[in-house]
């Protein structure tokens, strides 16, 4: 679900004003009790999805289960009450979906997390280190493949004992391989004199 | 600025592998275990151990750089999913769950379950803890958020998320034992 290369309109616009946008329109859709409106808004939201070139692949995947979901909700709701508030319901969703598509693919990973980081700035003043939030998040990033590789190697021992599918049998040396890495990762940071206030703006 | 101290570095570690950790259970394929119909991710599993096992503070934060990170839009959601549109669906509200899942088990384990003397004592009070924490914190956020965005009332919403406890029930029971036995051996971990 990453936004690749979008080079559409909407990728030049700010995150924040995006991710705004998109806060304010969902709340705007829940406002919105007629199927008709709602119907023209997702032709919107759709067209406002094309009109972006996203990469429409990366939309397969989620858009299935989305529709899967809503199948289901549609049903129910149907079942429970109206036909017509099911109806409402899942146009809403659908396009509140399209939109929140189109920021995710137009808005490069970097730029949405810059935004969050720039949200949660004001948290400095009740004590919380903004390099130490960078840091964290970089770290958590570049460990992603080293742990999904010891999972996989965890598994592929146990599944070698036939424990591949025993939960407490994975989780116990993943646990403590992830363990060891942290106390390693640690050690490295301190034995260089890793200060992170030298390094916050 | 006050200059960071070397244990807030180490903790930032700690938060930020396990962080990792969750995020590549949902990278990989799940699993299935014979009485489960549903083949289940461990990801709740890695939220439930990271309260456990590093305490209310640094497991909430693990689970929110994974919650951050997914919206930010990184396919880490099991299932590849990632996005704002998973907040802004029927199941955004186990995102919020997640965070203040590891914040209770974490609470639990470190006011509760560590206090316990008996090895016995402590898996017992850590499963309740994190049933309470990993099934019970985490439905109450998550099923209420998807009657709201639905409009489902709550005993439909909660219909849907029953045929995840199994599967739930399992990764508690999995993460009181992991947790318990870690803990006898890193005697340090929560101070």
């Amino acid at each position: 679900m990453i936004a690749g290369l979008n080079t559409s309109y909407l990728a030049k616009l700010p995150a924040g004003l995006k991710f705004g946008a998109l806060l304010i329109v969902s709340i705007g859709l829940y406002l919105i009790g007629s199927w008709q409106i709602l119907s023209v808004l997702l032709i919107l939201s759709v067209i406002v999805l094309l009109s972006a070139r996203v990469n429409l692949r990366q939309l397969r995947m989620p858009l299935v289960t989305l529709l899967l979901i809503l199948g289901i909700v549609f049903v129910s709701l149907g079942i429970q009450t109206t036909w017509d508030s099911a109806l409402v319901s899942v146009l809403r969703l659908l396009t509140m979906c399209m939109f929140a598509y189109a920021v995710s693919l137009t808005t490069t990973f970097d730029a949405m997390l810059e935004l969050f980081q720039q949200v949660a700035s004001p948290l400095r003043h009740v004590g919380a280190n903004p390099a130490q939030i960078s840091l964290g998040l970089s770290l958590a990033i570049r460990f992603i493949p080293e742990l999904k590789r010891v999972y996989l190697e965890v598994r592929e021992a146990q599944h070698a004992r036939g424990l591949a599918n025993n939960p407490l049998a994975v989780a116990v040396p993943l646990v403590i391989r992830s363990l060891r890495i942290a106390e390693d990762t640690a050690e490295a940071l301190e034995a260089r004199g890793y200060d992170s206030a030298e390094h916050s703006n | 600025m006050a200059t960071a101290t070397t244990s807030q570095t180490r903790n930032t570690v700690y938060v930020a592998i396990f962080a990792a950790m969750i995020a590549a259970m949902g990278l990989v394929p799940p699993i299935v275990i014979g009485i489960v119909p549903v083949p289940i991710t461990l990801q709740t599993l890695g939220v439930m151990l990271a309260g456990a096992l590093l305490g209310p503070v640094r497991g909430m934060l693990s689970s929110l750089i994974v919650v951050v990170l997914a919206l930010a839009g990184l396919p880490l959601l099991a299932g590849g999913r990632g996005g704002l549109a998973v907040l802004l669906g029927p199941t955004g509200g186990y995102l919020l769950g997640w965070i203040f899942g590891s914040l209770v088990i974490g609470a639990l384990f470190k006011f509760w379950v560590l206090r316990q003397k008996s090895q016995t004592g402590r898996m017992i009070t850590g499963l309740v803890s994190v049933i309470i924490g990993g099934i019970g914190v985490i439905y109450l956020f998550g099923i209420p958020w998807t009657a709201a965005v639905t409009g489902l009332d709550l005993g439909t919403s909660a219909v849907g998320a029953i045929a995840f406890l199994p599967g739930d029930l399992i990764k508690a029971v999995v993460t009181a034992l992991v947790a318990v036995t870690v803990h006898r051996s890193y005697r340090a971990l929560m101070s």
